[in-house]
């Protein structure tokens, strides 16, 4: 049996919100579906990036996210065998563990069970593994931001023997080239939002062809009319979150990505949503806080670290550290929700893939980060360099650098990734995170005030 | 008279050399602890091994030399790498092995070989350290107890902790930590083995596994390096007599086979196959050394040029 | 000293020193602008028709010192070195960057050279994914984007006759180097793998009608040395910037000979010319879809185009007997395509290679002892004469 004690915290002193077991619940019901989709005469889809499971469901078919079905493998504890498998095939550690441990899963599929004697993957896990995952009848692919993502889904196209249907979606990086270019405006935005919703009308003729049904658009506006209310809600319950002490963590919205990264438009969404809404305006109205003693507050940056996710959130908690905000809660799924016409979907879904939090060159994310740095009345930041995901830490030292120069907050890096905990090193973290928090009590008793403190205006850069 | 040969593995801790005779029998070997690559450990280990077989020095018909230091060995018709004479080695020693996982002091490999004996396939580890006889000498550091007791102790461990860091930098401090939480010495030290019998199985992806399995080299003495490995790969991982001599054996078997001529000669290939000289292999590598030279303009270590804010 | 040496000598000495030539340049052009070009698909012709001098970015063997507080150190080293250069002040030799490709790494950096330097930072993202129908009209649309931009950076418009003239200038080098590169796949030794990166790199930093005098004369004695029976290696890889100069050196000086290349400071870079009989604009948008048929990069997304292929049927005709591999650390695109590659040479029976490198601190002794055991494997295969 394993242990796992990289230096557990003492007591568990966070205070999770109970409504994210029932997303669990939900979740673990999806995955249960997709398994045995083929046996109920689904076609299945393997598909990376943006959430485009609203137009899969209207199409009527299964959807596999890669990186969902890796970050899963990873909270579970299973990403073993599918890393070694993709190993023994080839990939080198370093690379996007997220592609490796799904390409891993790739590699099993179609082996199968044929050749257990030369893998170094036991029987077992080979036969699990390639039974659970549905080999794919046809990829798309819509990732923005990340050139490996493009890459991944190309060679998972290659694995399959390359007989597999592919769609390719290209997304432009938001640099900032124009004069008017910034965060949701300028022509940079306005073209790039109508090129990848014109590529949204070819998908839709590419899964008609796959299909060989009519695609009804009807049902792509019920699903993003659940969907667009439930990022409204999830919106409004990040908002009661700038409230002292905090209700709600960072982590418990981690635990809720998944429930609107890849779950079905429809009124249980919704209901999940709203639930985990009003448990935090029931906790804002009797003084009920995410973590005992919050005496920080911090932002994360950093895409998740899957295998620690409980872990960190105890650690963090230990030290009176309430962790509000990131990047990848904030500035990620389906977080401009004004954006969706319900009638007319296409254009605002576009832009929500173009909105992926690894597609905007610093300047945006400098403004991004500041702001909620500022609203969210944040004491330090914390960076999660991941170590396998080249997209999300490219600009950290200009972030970091940023805050510190325009609103006096400092900032910690650890390293570590989303689906390789081999490269955790948990007595860093714990040693830096303590450093920060000390000099953070020094400049409270020396009375040196941060420039950020809720309200405080952030503008766009000049 | 009989001929003997002789193979030297001039390795980064340790020099081995082994007598044969045209048989491809060991008349005599010999392994000595250097510390570093030294050349008095080397001819120490060369006299010890010709003595111990009986002859001298100059009675010798052949030598050939792998290992870092192969170049440093005197006398020699020429060298291989130690990934040839670890494979030549090995299948002598256990005919049939499909696949060696060597683990020295500084460097692991895992070596597939064909039925002749001939290799097929091999990876190494880059720089990292980590499941290297380094890091197990950094585990038995940090726990305080000398490196022949860290196999027996491991063995005795129970509890299956989580090792996060496999970097031999932070091992010390992750074991110290897992200390001060008054674990059991016993169950840190065989999770390290576990840990570490995992990183070279990554290894041994590279490669394929086959089977049989053969683990040589200093750490195949560990006997939980081999029994967490044995564990890894899911099958029995045998070890020879003399796990540390097999690149040494390997070498030898190959200048008898040259100097009896029973295999096919090999072409003469400037540059491969000759006596590598000690230092004047044309400077290649040396001509930059990381700079030009004569790079000009400001491009020093300087003042941090400060953010533009817009 | 002879022609050829003093123009071998002066093409090597740009390669290795860019900065130099670079200020001997804008004196002999005052007020002439000087753009770098980051890799690996800008079309340099459009810069040059401006009467701008395109300069692709070399790595710079420099250790990397400040630009370590900038990127991650699990980040490529030549974007790492990319932001170190950015950051102790060498972009100074540029008046603006540009850049067509998406590699995540590469924007990574451009990013923190757009943060760091006073130069501006144009980036056009270049349609990767190059199967889909669309792909021709957006490869247009973007050369038509860098025209404009670069009409609007050198204050000039750029004619239909100049962008001809360019082309045809930039043509006539690569076809020269093309040339020398064939002749040492068809059987010639005569340039070594340093020489022949030097004449690769000097021509992408250089003005094309100078680069092509010099080359001309750096090759016109006529010079023949056949292969020795050293392993013929093919290298493999280093999609964007050149592997050290010292490695190239160690690979030969252990027992192998390089007949041929698909690097980016080889036979990469000179695949393809632009069509000089269409529309320039068009052609150049052409250019680069073809140089992805040509030699296919594993940063595209091209589902008929192979490397796996490309490069087994390269060793065929080169006749080289094993590959090296070399793998910039932490280059994604290279690592997820790699065991498709391993996989293909495996089937066909070539002994292949994985070489690591990095920007600084090569452990070249460890290198040589695998390009000995590769050779040594190798060897084996090769059919006894008795």
């Amino acid at each position: 049996m394993t242990t796992t004690t990289t230096t557990t915290p003492a007591r568990d002193q966070t205070n999770r919100l109970t409504m994210t077991r029932t997303g669990s619940k939900m979740i673990a019901d999806y995955w249960e579906d997709l398994f045995v989709a083929r046996e109920n005469g689904k076609k299945i889809v393997w598909y990376n990036g943006g959430a485009l499971n609203p137009m899969f469901q209207a199409a009527g078919l299964a959807w596999c996210h890669g990186e969902a079905f890796a970050a899963r493998l990873a909270a579970q504890q299973l990403e073993g065998p599918a890393q070694l498998a993709g190993a023994e095939y080839g990939y080198n550690s370093e690379l996007c563990s997220y592609s490796r441990t799904h390409l891993g899963c790739a590699v099993l599929t179609v082996q199968g069970s044929d050749d257990p004697q030369t893998g170094v993957v036991g029987l077992h896990d080979r036969v699990d593994l390639a039974s659970k995952l549905p080999s794919p009848d046809f990829f798309v692919n819509n990732y923005a931001g990340c050139s490996t993502g493009q890459q991944w889904d190309e060679v998972s196209f290659r694995i399959f023997g390359k007989d597999l249907p592919i769609f390719n979606i290209s997304h432009p990086f938001l640099w900032g080239n124009k004069p008017d270019a910034g965060y949701l405006r300028g022509e940079e935005w306005d073209s790039a939002s109508q090129y990848v919703r014109g590529q949204l009308v070819e998908l839709i003729d590419f899964m008609e062809t796959q299909t060989g049904e009519p695609f009804d658009y009807d049902k792509l506006n019920e699903s993003m009319t659940y969907i667009k209310r439930a990022a409204e809600l999830r919106q409004e319950g990040l908002e009661l979150c700038k409230a002292k002490p905090a209700p709600a963590t960072f982590w418990d919205w981690i635990a809720c990505i998944a429930p609107i990264n890849f779950l079905p438009g429809d009124q249980a969404l919704v209901d999940y949503f709203q639930g985990v809404k009003d448990e935090i305006q029931h906790r804002v109205d009797n003084g009920i806080s995410g973590i005992e003693n919050e005496k920080y507050r911090l932002y994360f940056d950093g895409i998740m670290n899957w295998n620690k996710l409980g872990f960190l959130s105890r650690r963090f908690a230990e030290h009176g550290a309430a962790v509000l905000a990131g990047r990848y809660i904030q500035n990620a799924f389906w977080q401009e929700p004004q954006l969706i016409d319900t009638s007319d979907p296409l254009l605002g879904m576009a832009q929500h893939y173009l909105l992926c939090p690894t597609n905007h060159g610093s300047k945006t994310l400098d403004y991004l980060t500041l702001k909620d740095t500022a609203d969210y009345d944040i004491d330090g930041l914390v960076f999660h360099a991941t170590r396998t995901c080249r997209a999300f830490t490219g600009p950290q030292r200009l972030l970091a650098k940023s805050a510190r120069d325009n609103l006096g907050v400092p900032s910690i890096f650890f390293e570590g990734d989303v689906a390789d905990a081999s490269f955790y090193k948990d007595e860093i973290l714990e040693s830096r995170l303590v450093a920060m928090l000390e000099a953070i009590d020094v400049a409270r008793e020396r009375g040196d005030h941060k420039v950020a403190g809720s309200g405080a205006e952030v503008a766009w850069p000049s | 008279m009989t001929r003997r040969v002789l193979g030297v593995d001039l390795g980064s801790t340790t020099a081995k050399a082994v007598v044969v005779d045209e048989a491809g029998a060991i008349l005599a070997s010999s392994t000595v602890a250097m510390g570093a690559v030294s050349r008095a450990g080397m001819h120490r280990c060369i006299d010890e091994a010709v003595g111990r077989a009986g002859i001298e020095v100059g009675d010798v018909s052949g030598t050939i030399s792998t290992g870092y230091g192969r170049k440093l060995v005197p006398g020699i018709q020429r060298s291989y790498t130690e990934i040839t004479c670890h494979a030549r080695g090995v299948a002598a020693m256990v005919p049939g092995v499909r696949l060696i996982v060597d683990i020295g002091g500084q460097d692991s490999k895992a070596i597939t070989v064909d039925k002749d004996g001939l290799v097929v396939d091999f990876a190494m580890n880059d720089r990292c350290a980590s499941g290297t006889g380094r890091f197990y000498e950094v585990l038995a550091r940090a726990i305080e107890i000398e490196l022949p007791e860290l196999g027996p102790l491991a063995m005795r461990g129970s509890q299956d902790l989580e090792v996060s860091s496999m970097c031999a930098t932070f091992a010390e401090t992750e074991i110290v930590s897992l200390m001060a939480q008054d674990m059991r010495v016993e169950d840190i030290a065989s999770s390290v083995h576990r840990a570490i019998a995992g990183r070279t199985l990554a290894l041994v992806a590279q490669v394929g596994r086959r089977t049989p399995v053969v683990m040589t080299g200093g750490v195949a003495r560990n006997p939980a390096a081999v029994h967490f490995l044995s564990r890894a790969l899911d099958h029995e991982v045998l070890v020879p007599e003399q796990p540390q001599i097999s690149g040494a054996y390997g070498a030898a078997l190959l200048a008898m086979e040259s100097f009896l001529r029973t295999s096919p000669p090999v072409p003469d290939v400037p540059g491969a196959d000759f006596i590598f000289p000690r230092v004047d292999h044309t400077a290649a590598g040396h001509s930059c050394a990381g700079c030009d030279g004569h790079l000009r303009g400001k491009v020093e270590l300087g003042a941090a040029i400060p953010l533009r804010s817009s | 000293m002879s022609e050829a040496l003093e123009a071998q000598q002066r093409l090597q000495a740009v390669a290795r020193d860019p900065r130099a030539y670079l200020e001997q340049w804008r004196q002999a052009h005052p007020g002439g602008k000087v753009i770098g070009a980051l890799p690996m698909n800008f079309p340099r012709e459009i810069a040059y028709a401006a009467g701008v001098l395109p300069v692709i970015v070399q790595d710079d063997q420099k250790p990397v010192t400040e630009g370590r507080a900038l990127l991650a150190e699990f980040y490529c080293g030549y974007t790492r070195n990319l932001a170190d250069q950015a950051a102790t002040g060498r972009f100074d030799m540029y008046d603006a960057l540009f850049m067509a490709d998406h590699c995540i790494q590469l924007i990574g950096s451009a990013d923190i050279v757009r943060a760091v330097t006073p130069q501006p930072v144009f980036f056009g993202m270049l349609i990767s994914s190059l199967s889909d129908s669309w792909a021709g009209a957006k490869i247009a649309e973007m050369m038509g984007e860098f025209r404009s931009e670069l009409e609007r950076f050198s204050g000039r418009t750029i004619e239909d006759h100049e962008l001809r003239a360019s082309i045809v200038a930039y043509n006539k080098d690569r076809q020269l180097l093309r040339r020398i590169f064939d002749d040492r796949s068809a059987g010639s030794a005569v340039h070594s793998p340093t020489q022949l990166q030097d004449y690769v790199v000097s021509s992408m930093v250089m003005d094309p009608v100078e680069h092509h005098r010099l080359l001309e004369a750096a090759v016109s004695e006529p010079a023949s040395r056949d292969r020795d029976a050293r392993v013929r290696v093919h290298l493999s890889g280093h999609l964007c910037h050149a592997p050290r100069r010292e490695l190239l050196e160690v690979i030969e000086d252990s027992g192998a000979l390089v007949v041929d290349d698909d690097l980016y400071t080889g036979r990469r870079y000179l695949s393809t010319d632009v069509d000089e009989s269409l529309d320039p604009l068009d052609a150049i948008g052409k250019w680069y879809a073809q140089r992805n048929v040509n030699i296919p990069c594993p940063t595209r997304v091209q589902h008929d185009a192979d490397w796996d292929e490309y490069l087994v049927e390269a060793t065929r005709s080169s006749g080289a007997e094993a590959v090296i591999h070399l793998m910039p650390k932490f280059c994604e695109p290279h690592m997820l395509f790699y065991p498709e590659l391993r996989k293909s040479l495996e089937a066909a029976g070539i002994p292949q290679l994985l070489i690591e490198t990095e920007h600084e601190g090569i452990p070249l002794e460890a290198f040589r002892t695998r390009v000995e055991a590769l050779v040594e494997l190798t060897l084996r295969k090769r059919p006894v004469h008795v």
